[in-house]
């Protein structure tokens, strides 16, 4: 379980987290949802330690507040970043290699057939692409395998920070369908960062709101969906009728 | 006739020396984004280093490459903590550039502090001369055209095959997506670097023999910008086709003229430059590391 206390990140002098509280249980998807600038991925940040902060995170009983980047991620926290973050020049295949990084070491070579098998079954499209290189594919796909490269590094939560961005609906319908399976079937617990409001509530269990560096309403997405504050500001159910 | 083919394998041979340091400056270019303008200084720093091995402690020719390897590896990693490491945080990288400059400059002076500003001799690896036709070419270039080459096929191989090629790949692609996947950024940097010195310092040693050991082959450098210019900036495979091209130039400006070889490499490069901006290769090949 990851649990967050008190928790304050500053760019200089400007306070971006203004002292956030916020649970992921095992098994969940939790999402966190918040306009531009609210301090969404500045949180991500701050749990896979690339940002300094005071406050406190734990992993299990673990501590992770003073921990590197390094170490956070080899307790199995995957944060896969916005703009998904592929290596361009690498293919499919390597870029999920060098995923393994996370447990077999610099200059280790033990085998990862298995973990790259359950990334393609999940994902086929990335077989067919094995060799081709990074840069040269869609967003959606490259989404895809900025995903399937956290996988390969035997999580035990990840971090997913806006994955619809840019992508067409289509795509993006996919994806999370994907997302939940791997909630399902590999038990994964999924903390989504989600600037489309209405997808993360739909597919997660248990809802955050920020703004502006605190979180303002949280509890399960079902209630959360029908909150009229939330259909105000997130769903733009009210902002159709206040049209000319 | 003979002495097209001789010109153009000193010319080759002098363009694998230029290209050894072009691969490292890039290497540590894409792993930190930043340029070496202290590559001319490692170069010489390798050729006193193996005079040192060679001479002050006698070792034998397999010492010399067993020893040279581990110190060159040896240095570069303590160049990367001196130079880079403590700056690496800073928010304007033109500090790291400095310091850089900074750096050539100590280079140099701690050099003349321990071996003197006097020239240096060093035998080549195996004295005496090839005959082509009526033309002749030293062995020494010979030797510089097959490790340089042994060199280069090394890196690529590492870089493309090994695991730990691509971690570094892959760390100087998108530094911040290998912090988040948990690579040790810090090893990868700590290998380029390392690398890049054994790359220049090899270069410094296969050159001390033609051209004295001394502080002015730190000059060298700017052949390997120029070539790296020329290839198209940013790419392994630009930079060695520039640098030999490069040493080509400059090979066979000598049927020209003596005393100005160096002004026509340059003027070649304005060329190039005012034709085509991006160099030879530059879009090309800018995709792949």
């Amino acid at each position: 379980m990851l649990k967050i206390k008190d928790l304050h990140a500053y760019y200089g002098p400007i306070e971006a987290l203004k002292g956030i509280d916020l649970k992921v249980k095992e098994g969940e998807i939790a999402c966190l949802i918040g306009s531009n600038g609210a301090g969404k991925t500045t949180l991500l940040n701050a749990i896979s330690g690339m940002i300094k902060t005071s406050g406190t995170i734990h992993w299990d009983d673990v501590e992770l507040t003073r921990m590197n980047c390094t170490k956070i991620a080899k307790m199995g926290i995957m944060h896969v970043p916005s703009g998904r973050h592929v290596f361009p020049g690498l293919t499919v295949k390597e870029n999920l290699e060098v995923g393994t990084i996370n447990w077999r070491g610099p200059f280790g070579a033990p085998k990862f057939k298995e973990d790259i098998e359950v990334v393609y079954n999940l994902f086929p499209r990335l077989k067919e692409r094995e060799n081709q290189l990074a840069w040269s594919m869609s967003g959606g796909e490259q989404q895809m395998l900025a995903v399937g490269r956290a996988l390969m590094g035997r999580p035990k939560i990840l971090l997913l920070d806006e994955p619809s961005m840019g992508l067409a609906p289509v795509v993006v319908a996919e994806l999370f369908e994907k997302i939940v399976e791997i909630n399902r079937s590999l038990g994964m617990t999924i903390l989504l960062v989600e600037q489309n409001a209405k997808i993360a509530l739909k597919n997660s269990q248990y809802a955050y709101v920020i703004e502006d560096g605190l979180i303002t309403i949280d509890g399960p997405a079902d209630e959360l969906r029908n909150d009229p504050r939330i259909r105000q500001a997130y769903l733009g159910k009210l902002a159709e009728a206040d049209k000319p | 006739m003979y002495l097209y083919i001789q010109l153009a394998l000193t010319g080759i041979s002098m363009g694998m020396l230029y290209a050894l340091m072009a691969m490292g400056l890039i290497l540590i270019v894409k792993a930190v984004g930043v340029l070496n303008f202290a590559h001319g200084q490692l170069f010489m720093l390798g050729s006193y280093l193996t005079w040192m091995l060679t001479y002050q402690l006698n070792l034998p020719l397999w010492g010399v490459v067993l020893c040279g390897i581990v110190v060159f590896a040896i240095c570069g990693a303590a160049y990367m903590f001196c130079v880079y490491w403590p700056l690496r945080a800073s928010s304007w990288k033109v500090t790291v550039v400095i310091s850089t400059l900074g750096a050539s400059i100590a280079l140099e002076e701690l050099v003349r502090v321990i071996w003197g500003s006097n020239p240096l001799t060093m035998k080549p690896i195996l004295e005496g001369t090839i005959r082509i036709g009526t033309a002749y070419l030293s062995y020494q270039y010979l030797f510089i055209f097959l490790i340089g080459g042994g060199l280069m096929a090394f890196v690529y191989i590492l870089f493309e095959k090994t695991f730990i090629g691509k971690i570094m790949q892959a760390t100087a692609q998108d530094r911040y997506a290998a912090d988040l996947i948990g690579i040790p950024t810090i090893v990868a940097v700590v290998c380029t670097y390392a690398i890049s010195m054994c790359l220049s310092g090899t270069g410094g040693w296969l050159a001390a023999p033609l051209f004295l050991v001394s502080q002015s082959l730190s000059s060298f450098a700017q052949k390997a910008f120029a070539g790296i210019v020329l290839g198209g900036f940013g790419s392994v495979k630009g930079a060695i086709v520039g640098c030999i091209l490069i040493g080509l130039i400059e090979s066979f400006s000598v049927l020209v003229t003596d005393r100005y070889k160096d002004a026509i490499v340059f003027a070649v490069l304005i060329i190039v430059l005012v034709v085509r901006p991006t160099g030879i290769f530059g879009e090309k090949i800018a995709e792949k590391a």
